[in-house]
């Protein structure tokens, strides 16, 4: 392995109460390792105070999502060629619109707890969720298997929304996209849930978080669909025909 | 579980967010013709002089379009403005009386407003 | 325990108008909101000074030369630009709102905005000309 860049590392610290700050740290990386690699090499051998989350390191687990130079990224498919240059500078902070637990982690038990009760499902069958673009359409005996769903839970669109940096009660598009790739089907307790003012009409079409989403999920094209399809059982409703 | 349920009036935005949407359209297609009769018909380009308003506001269409628009401004004006109030997160109380004082408002504007366009007529 | 700081609170409204670092999406969704913020201070001082209207011909034709002045005027540009944003951009995101045209809304609001120059440059000639 080749560590010939030699890249800085600003990174976001924060202990307890005390106020944040940045430490720096000068590392020499392979150019085509990934941001959470010098992560962890900062940890291994700069410093072992530092806190961070991590896991699968494949972009399954949804654990390492943090800010790099200001960006929402899943830090163990970034690489470092695409974030700096030889000599260059990395910032690194935790993400937006979570509480800082220490470093660069943050709590994301709110998000967690509001997955469950809009009922996403992290394994389904393929028939609910296909490929976006598939080189040829599933063939019908394979739409029952069941495969791991594209939302990986990672917090970063709920980290990059606007809405969700002022109001903590807003669900947010990885939540809503939850609850529209479950379906809503005439659920009421989950019509309720979405159609309310923190729920689905919080979104004002940023489509920030379609943008940083590392996962195929597309929240906002999941929240219009969401929205139309609460339209339509309203309007069902309220001619008395659901 | 605060968290999870807006335990405030459910499906209140969908029927808000939708006249918002309908009146943002309508809003476009009015003003367009708002526009063009306002300030590129008349004499020189324009209601140049008070004789051209009240002349141009005695045909029954006008302040008729005239008052939809006003209606419809108003409307998506004060909605869009409870849409970003609510963005801060207020608590209930207050965002109940901010509700309250946005329909006040409104009606006060829509009110004063259709006041107005009779004066107008009444003036020719 | 887990820090105050980048918690979701009214206090980070600010942070919705910083668009360094984000995507077009937060450029569109910053100028939708000042425009709107913009055009409703607008809307009701139209309304109050239609009033004027009512005041008679003299008051009404005082006022007039009033706005002549090229202050009035490029305000009222700014207003014409305002409404071509607003207007423009609303038509995206209601477009987009019922699902259509969501896979290219990016594209749609760059074609917008051109359309709105376009229609600014018209208008803030025809004011200098005329």
């Amino acid at each position: 392995m080749i560590n010939d860049w030699t890249v800085t590392f600003l990174v976001y610290r924060q202990k307890g109460q005390e106020p944040g700050h940045f430490d720096t740290f000068k590392v020499e990386v392979n150019p085509d390792e990934y941001v959470l690699d010098a992560v962890e090499r900062i940890w291994s051998f700069h410093d072992r105070s530092l806190t961070f989350a991590h896991a699968c390191h494949h972009s399954t687990c949804g654990a390492c999502g943090m800010r790099v130079n200001g960006v929402e990224k899943l830090t163990c498919i970034t690489p470092i060629r695409s974030v700096t240059t030889n000599g260059g500078t990395v910032k690194l902070e935790p993400m937006r619109n979570f509480p800082v637990v220490s470093d660069l982690v943050v709590d994301l038990g709110v998000m967690f707890r509001r997955m469950e009760s809009v009922g996403h499902r992290p394994v389904l069958p393929l028939a609910d969720e296909p490929a976006p673009t598939p080189a040829k359409p599933p063939r019908p005996e394979d739409l029952e298997t069941i495969r791991l769903a594209d939302c990986i839970e990672c917090g970063l669109c709920i980290s990059a929304c606007p809405v969700a940096t002022t109001t903590p009660a807003y669900l947010g598009p990885a939540v809503l996209a939850g609850a529209q790739q479950h379906g809503l089907d005439g659920n009421r307790p989950l019509l309720a849930l979405v159609d309310c003012k923190d729920g689905l009409w919080r979104c004002h079409s940023v489509f920030e978080c379609s943008s940083v989403c590392p996962s195929n999920v597309d929240p906002a094209r999941r929240i219009m669909d969401l929205r139309k399809q609460v339209l339509r059982a309203r309007i069902l409703r309220f001619f008395g025909r659901d | 579980m605060a968290e999870m349920t807006s335990k405030q009036i459910t499906s209140e935005n969908s029927g808000l967010w939708l006249i918002k949407i309908i009146t943002g359209l309508l809003i476009i297609v009015i003003l367009a013709i708002h526009l063009v009769v306002n300030h590129m018909l008349g004499t020189e380009g324009g209601l140049l002089t008070y004789a051209d308003v009240v002349a141009y506001y005695q045909n029954p269409i006008i302040p008729i379009m005239e008052a939809a628009f006003l209606i419809c401004v108003v409307s998506h004006c004060l909605i869009g403005l409870r849409s970003i109030i609510i963005d801060l997160h207020p608590s209930q109380k207050v965002l109940t009386n901010i509700t309250w004082l946005l329909t006040a408002l409104g009606a006060v504007s829509i009110v004063y407003g259709i006041w107005l366009l009779f004066a107008i007529v009444a003036q020719g | 325990m887990s820090n105050l700081r980048n918690k979701p609170s009214s206090s980070n409204w600010f942070k919705w108008f910083d668009p360094r670092r984000r995507d077009v999406g937060t450029f569109a969704f910053i100028l939708n909101r000042l425009t709107a913020l913009g055009l409703t201070l607008y809307l009701f001082l139209h309304l109050i000074v239609l009033s004027q209207l009512s005041k008679g011909p003299e008051a009404y034709d005082a006022f007039l030369k009033l706005i002549a002045n090229p202050i009035y005027m490029l305000g009222e540009l700014l207003v014409i630009v305002a409404v071509l944003i607003h207007g423009l951009n609303g038509i995206r995101v209601g477009l987009t709102s019922f699902g259509i045209g969501v896979s290219t809304q990016k594209q749609f609001f760059y074609a917008l905005m051109v359309v709105a120059i376009i229609c600014s440059l018209f208008f803030a000639a025809r004011m200098v000309i005329g």
